[in-house]
């Protein structure tokens, strides 16, 4: 399930020579590319959530970079941002950074230089990826506890102790010990320790 | 007896032939017009006439036995007896027979013009004079103000540059120049003739010749009257411009019998005019240069986005190449792209330099559809960088106007900059400018420029055209003026009326060019 798809370069540009030439580029080296001619296209795409990253023209007639950015924050996208900036765009830039993009580059650029940050931003889409990845494992494993089973796993992340635990429960030791040893089997938790650390990182709430 | 008798009828009959005679001269003498006066050799007055009595003043019997010179003037006065005595002496006419005009003398002392002829009795001796002396006072007054009016209308035509003539056709001895027309064309009466049939190739600049001609013939077959301006050489070199204002008149054959004109000198004026043309033409090209500033920013980015297309291709072809097995078709496209682009960017510049460019005004055919759509360039970029719409809007067939484009373009590019301009604040789904042009009604084609701003305020509506008025921070204000006064420079109108829901329009019209046909 976890098999990696190939990350894609989306490219929006309304300028058809210059995401014409942005095709051609990512395509000599390698990189599985789409290029849409506006934001509103971009966003009527079926993507599916496919990994890779997408460099945007700060500036285009009807929806801008920045409002396409907007949007795609609304939609909880992780997909990274490469912004294509001209001159005198830098407070625009500043803005982008401060939604999250990941970098922005002045045209014309350096090939490599673009290349530079766009195998950055994919590195960090495939991060990004791997981490949901691993959350939505965490959070499957967590509904296939038993309500008793989930009241368990909470007063042992709280630290407390069997005996404790049992208590509170009105429970006897006995029974606790052997829920929560069901529970670090559903959980596949090596230890107490990453038993702690699963359920800190999809609780924590987020940024 | 019979004899005596006869001698004594005879002497009765002579007696009474004398006293009819006399009766006769007497009523010839009272019934005269004319003053009549009889003088003897010494200048006594022998005879006062009736006329003379009512001219002069006095009565026969206040005059008759003086001597003629009290009815004169010095210095006739004292003179008049020497006159006498050299005729007696000489018996050399002088005035005998001859009319002359001279200045008499009434009874309260004043002056007056009169024509006098004087006779002399024949058979008489001593010799007796006999003079007429006509009052000419009313001639003179009118003789008088005739030579002020004329003197008048010299002076006018003087100050005013005019000159004016009556040419016969065929016989040219009647003709008339008015002393200014013979200084308009610098020369002296008397020394040259201004002849019409040499009019043409001795004075017309040789550019206008054609154009007069025409004119000409026309007049002469009753078309219409002669109204133009045209260029003239002097014999000293000398360019002027006149306006020519004639009129021929027909006789009862349909013949041109003669030609009744002014000419005007008007090269001052269209020096001035000139000079207006030239200061105005600077500030439109200051104004245009003011307008691309505003947009230098918009245009950056447009030659920019060649470029950088270029770059790309260029590196993209780099890697191609470098590949085991490089793929020539992507080169070769990647390749013409390249060229393509810089021929995009040369563009770009080509129009800004075109319309940056201090120029001569020069009018030519325009189709203004196509006239905005190389606009767009221009106008785009700058409407792209503030995130608005350019929609062009064009109902052909249009007619062609006849108009300078780049001052077109001019005008244009100003109403978008300001239509841009106040649409800073408008939210997405309203930013658009939208140009369109169509064939409006009275033979004109109209262009407007419609935005969605923040519309006008009552107060910048009273001051919207006056020069240095903006609303602008950075605005010189000259923008609306000029392109008002461009348009207003090809015949045609510029205002504004409130857009549909919210904004301005700006509309302009041009007359159609009436030498044109529509298309191509």
């Amino acid at each position: 399930v976890l098999k990696e798809q190939k990350p894609t370069v989306f490219v929006v540009d309304d300028d058809a020579a210059v995401r014409d030439s942005l095709r051609l580029l990512l395509k000599s080296v390698g990189l599985p590319v789409e290029v849409f001619e506006s934001a509103q296209d971009f966003l009527d795409a079926e993507r599916d959530d496919r990994p890779g990253c997408l460099v945007l023209d700060i500036r285009m007639p009807g929806m801008s970079g920045l409002e396409l950015q907007i949007k795609l924050n609304e939609r909880h996208s992780i997909l990274p941002i490469i912004f294509i900036t001209g001159h005198g765009d830098v407070p625009m830039a500043v803005e982008a950074m401060q939604a999250g993009a990941v970098d922005f580059i002045q045209k014309p650029f350096r090939d490599q230089d673009l290349l530079d940050r766009i195998n950055q931003a994919l590195e960090k889409d495939a991060g990004s990826r791997r981490m949901l990845a691993e959350r939505n494992m965490i959070r499957k494993r967590l509904e296939s506890l038993t309500p008793r089973e989930r009241e368990v796993l909470d007063l042992v992340v709280a630290g407390k102790a069997n005996k404790v635990i049992a208590g509170d429960l009105n429970l006897s030791q006995r029974t606790v010990e052997i829920h929560r040893a069901r529970v670090m089997e559903k959980m596949e938790a090596h230890s107490l320790a990453h038993l702690v650390r699963m359920v800190l990182e999809v609780e924590r709430p987020e940024e | 007896m019979a004899s005596k008798h006869n001698q004594a009828t005879r002497g009765e009959a002579a007696r009474e032939t004398r006293s009819r005679q006399g009766m006769e001269y007497r009523a010839l003498l009272d019934a005269a017009v004319d003053a009549i006066i009889v003088i003897d050799h010494r200048g006594v007055i022998q005879e006062f006439s009736q006329a003379a009595q009512r001219v002069f003043g006095y009565t026969a019997g206040e005059v008759i036995g003086h001597n003629v010179n009290v009815l004169m003037p010095e210095p006739y006065h004292s003179e008049h007896d020497g006159y006498l005595g050299r005729y007696m002496g000489s018996r050399d006419p002088h005035i005998i027979g001859v009319g002359r005009e001279v200045r008499a003398k009434r009874k309260d002392g004043s002056v007056f013009p009169c024509d006098l002829a004087v006779g002399e009795v024949q058979g008489v001796d001593p010799p007796r004079f006999i003079g007429f002396i006509r009052d000419i006072t009313e001639r003179k007054e009118a003789e008088e103000q005739l030579r002020r009016s004329e003197a008048e209308l010299r002076l006018a035509q003087e100050l005013a540059n005019l000159g004016n003539y009556v040419m016969h056709s065929g016989d040219d001895s009647r003709d008339y120049f008015s002393p200014q027309l013979h200084r308009i064309l610098g020369v002296r009466p008397g020394d040259e003739r201004i002849a019409r049939t040499e009019f043409l190739g001795k004075w017309v600049h040789a550019s206008d010749r054609n154009r007069v001609a025409a004119e000409f013939a026309r007049m002469d077959k009753g078309q219409s009257a002669l109204d133009i301006e045209y260029q003239v050489v002097l014999r000293d070199g000398t360019v002027k411009h006149l306006h020519h204002l004639a009129q021929a008149v027909f006789g009862p054959d349909g013949r041109v019998q003669k030609y009744v004109g002014t000419i005007h000198d008007i090269t001052d004026r269209r020096r001035a005019e000139d000079e207006a043309r030239v200061l105005q033409e600077r500030l439109t090209h200051f104004s245009r240069l003011s307008t691309m500033g505003e947009m230098a920013a918009g245009l950056a980015h447009e030659i920019n986005q060649p470029l950088s297309a270029i770059a790309t291709y260029a590196q993209a072809c780099q890697r191609l190449i470098r590949a085991p097995e490089p793929d020539i078709e992507d080169v070769t496209a990647a390749l013409e792209q390249i060229n393509a682009q810089a021929l995009r960017a040369g563009e770009v510049i080509r129009r800004l330099r075109n319309f940056v460019k201090n120029r001569e005004v020069k009018r030519e055919p325009v189709n203004c559809a196509r006239l905005l759509e190389d606009l767009r360039t221009l106008a785009e970029t700058d409407a792209r960088l503030h995130n608005i719409r350019l929609r062009l809007d064009c109902h052909e067939p249009l007619p062609t106007v006849y108009a300078d484009p780049i001052q077109l373009q001019q005008v244009v590019l100003n109403l978008v900059r300001n239509a841009i301009d106040a649409m800073a604040e408008a939210p997405e789904d309203r930013r658009e400018v939208v140009l369109m042009t169509r064939a409006a009604a009275d033979g004109e084609v109209e262009v407007t420029v419609a935005d969605h701003g923040t519309g006008l305020a009552p107060e910048a509506t009273e001051h919207l055209f006056n020069p240095f008025f903006t609303t602008k921070a950075s605005g010189t204000g000259l923008g609306l003026a000029i392109s008002r006064s461009i348009v207003r420079a090809h015949g045609g109108r510029l205002w504004h009326t409130p857009n549909d829901g919210c904004g301005v329009r700006f509309h302009f019209t041009l007359p159609v060019s009436p030498a044109v046909t529509t298309g191509e």
